[in-house]
């Protein structure tokens, strides 16, 4: 694990002076993240990094994880969806079941805090048993709850409101609640393994196990098999340029345990993709971070064509990586990509196709993108803005009314 | 002026380092109708953020406009022509954002006097509305003297810059009024310094900008005491 330190060279003295001083008028405090798994996904990633470096701080933070059987992830599935505008059936006997899972994790858990930041849906209701337990509680949101299934939301509302404050990736994202909605947005640690930088060697090594040949341009997209990731766009994209340009595609989808939807929307994908030599469609585990960090640096252009979206890591990362991305215009994407500058924002996978033709016709543009997608990404996504925003927040939280604090 | 660089102040200058947290309301404007409606409407708060804060706000590096709502127009609505009369527009000609309102609700009904059709926003476009708490905390720069003035302002971030140029302005209730200028006029004897960083055009500069042309402007008034940042 990386000292705090170390992350001046790339974030800049100054950012990390600002961090020290806000911990330490802060004090000694106790601080508890929870979600619902360990690995994979952008909210795993994010406490992976962020709960060492808040520790080093000198805020006594610690990660809790809830567990449940499939019944129970199925549940919080269909709710993923219904927040992102899915209709679902939910019926009674499944809310019951989501509720009773997290009366159960209430009961294993010892931890007492003063902040405890509880995130997206899965460990929600745990507020309901533990109120006492922490001083001040909020609800983060990672998903994009911008257009949300009304009957789900109703249900899920009735537990927020019981918090604090909420934190979205967002403004979008935000609802009609009775406490201080905040806006975090994500961000990138560029020391972890998914970030760091790789040899040539390194990278080769990786393509090589996973037999993917650099004899022609790499189109690639990194994301979990979710229909609202739209693989099936991007195949059929990638069949449109095929038609005028040599060019290969790599769709790279890792695997989540809090994710059962994943084996069907792969199926959809291998179909798709069925006949194609020139598409490679790799199931990766979702510790394969290393393997994920040299495919996107071997890659000529990276896509997430998205159409619903939370924030869009994966286009933070290939940003990072000094990639021209292209990105469907949805959710926290449409944040990062700025046309002709930091990347491109499509509407279709016509306007996919046409994006990748673009770049790939024209390398210069391509590459001056990509300088400017990692400058904007350093300057505004790695995890020690992410730090001092929690340090802000809970600032704030601990002082509620007041709109500006001078310390 | 031979030692002026060596002149101590009476007291120290502190930067202090400005962090923002947005706070989303929860309403969106799609078209130019619903932005009038909610410009008159909504808490000056929020006013004060799509106007002066949003700075602090991550933008993408190609920004040529200087508040949310020019840039709305421009990116969203593209309404070249309503992009140039909100990025023409200053809030600090005005003395409160009360008046700041009423000068936006005209610029924006003279406009849609002329107007064939209401412009709207493309999908993913949306102007969704903001306001922000900030945690204000002293830094650890602090200077005494016209030199080390010019040697802190190259390295305190642009988060310190925005204090003390947009948020002072506010703060001290005096129209055209920064921190750096005001501790300047109160501890040195330089009159035209003072008033040449008081007619720095602050609105339309990016922070990037504000610091090259304050770190210009002390190097012209002082010599070589300061150097360029890179």
């Amino acid at each position: 694990m990386n000292r705090l330190h170390d992350y001046a060279a790339l974030a800049g003295p100054e950012v990390i002076g600002q961090l020290h001083r806000l911990a330490e008028k802060l004090g000694a405090r106790r601080f508890v993240h929870i979600n619902s798994t360990r690995s994979g996904g952008g909210v795993a990633e994010i406490l992976s990094r962020a709960v060492p470096l808040l520790n080093q701080l000198g805020l006594e933070t610690n990660w809790e994880v809830i567990y449940g059987d499939q019944e129970f992830f199925e549940v919080t599935k269909a709710f993923h969806n219904a927040l992102q505008g899915f209709k679902v059936n939910l019926p009674q006997v499944m809310l019951d079941h989501y509720r009773e899972v997290n009366r159960e994790n209430a009961r294993r858990f010892t931890w007492e805090a003063d902040f405890v930041l509880v995130h997206d849906p899965q460990p929600a209701c745990l507020i309901e048993e533990m109120r006492g337990r922490a001083k001040c509680w909020i609800w983060r949101c990672h998903i994009d709850v911008s257009r949300p299934n009304p009957q789900v939301w109703r249900f899920l509302r009735d537990v927020v409101r019981q918090y604090d404050a909420s934190v979205f990736s967002m403004s979008q994202f935000a609802q009609n609640l009775p406490h201080p909605q905040y806006l975090i947005r994500p961000s990138i640690d560029p020391f972890s393994e998914k970030n760091r930088d790789l040899t040539p060697e390194e990278i080769q090594a990786v393509l090589d196990r996973l037999e993917i040949k650099r004899d022609k341009p790499i189109i690639l997209q990194v994301s979990r098999f979710d229909s609202f990731k739209d693989p099936v766009g991007v195949i059929q994209a990638f069949r449109l340029v095929r038609r005028h340009a040599p060019c290969k595609l790599v769709l790279a989808g890792g695997e989540a345990t809090d994710d059962p939807e994943g084996p069907r929307i792969l199926a959809e994908v291998m179909e798709a993709a069925n006949g194609e030599p020139d598409i490679q469609v790799l199931l990766l585990p979702s510790d394969a971070h290393h393997e994920v960090n040299a495919l996107q640096r071997a890659a000529d252009i990276i896509v997430q064509k998205s159409t619903r979206e939370g924030f869009g890591l994966t286009v933070t990362e290939a940003m990072w990586k000094g990639k021209p991305v292209i990105g469907g215009a949805a959710g926290g994407i449409v944040l990062q990509l700025q046309d002709y500058n930091t990347g491109f924002l499509v509407h279709s996978p016509e306007g996919c196709a046409f994006r990748i033709r673009y770049l790939l016709h024209r390398p210069e543009l391509a590459r001056r993108m990509g300088q400017l997608a990692r400058e904007f990404v350093r300057q505004h996504f790695l995890i020690t803005r992410h730090i001092r925003d929690y340090l802000t927040l809970v600032t704030l939280v601990d002082n509620p009314g007041s709109r500006i604090i001078e310390l | 002026m031979g030692n002026i660089s060596d002149q101590v102040a009476k007291d120290p200058f502190w930067f202090h380092e400005c962090f923002l947290m947005l706070m989303p309301i929860g309403r969106k404007a799609v078209n130019f109708r619903e932005l009038l409606e909610a410009i008159r409407s909504l808490d000056e708060s929020v006013l004060y953020y799509h106007l002066i804060q949003s700075r602090l706000a991550p933008s993408p590096p190609a920004v040529e406009y200087p508040n949310d709502l020019a840039y709305w127009a421009a990116n969203a609505l593209q309404d070249s022509k309503l992009a140039e009369k909100l990025g023409s527009f200053d809030p600090f000609e005005y003395e409160n954002m009360g008046q700041v309102r009423q000068e936006v609700v005209d610029i924006l009904e003279d406009y849609i006097m002329d107007l064939s059709y209401i412009p709207e926003a493309r999908s993913g476009f949306e102007l969704h509305f903001c306001k922000a708490s900030t945690v204000v905390v002293r830094s650890e720069i602090n200077a005494q003297t016209l030199e080390e003035l010019c040697d802190a302002l190259g390295k305190v971030g642009l988060d310190s810059l925005y204090y003390h140029f947009f948020e002072a302005r506010w703060r001290l209730g005096v129209r055209k009024a920064d921190d750096l200028s005001y501790w300047i006029e109160n501890n040195f004897d330089l009159p035209d310094l003072v008033r040449a960083i008081r007619d720095m055009d602050i609105y339309f500069y990016s922070l990037k900008e504000i610091r090259e042309t304050l770190m210009s402007v002390i190097q012209q008034h002082m010599g070589e005491i300061c150097e360029q940042t890179p």
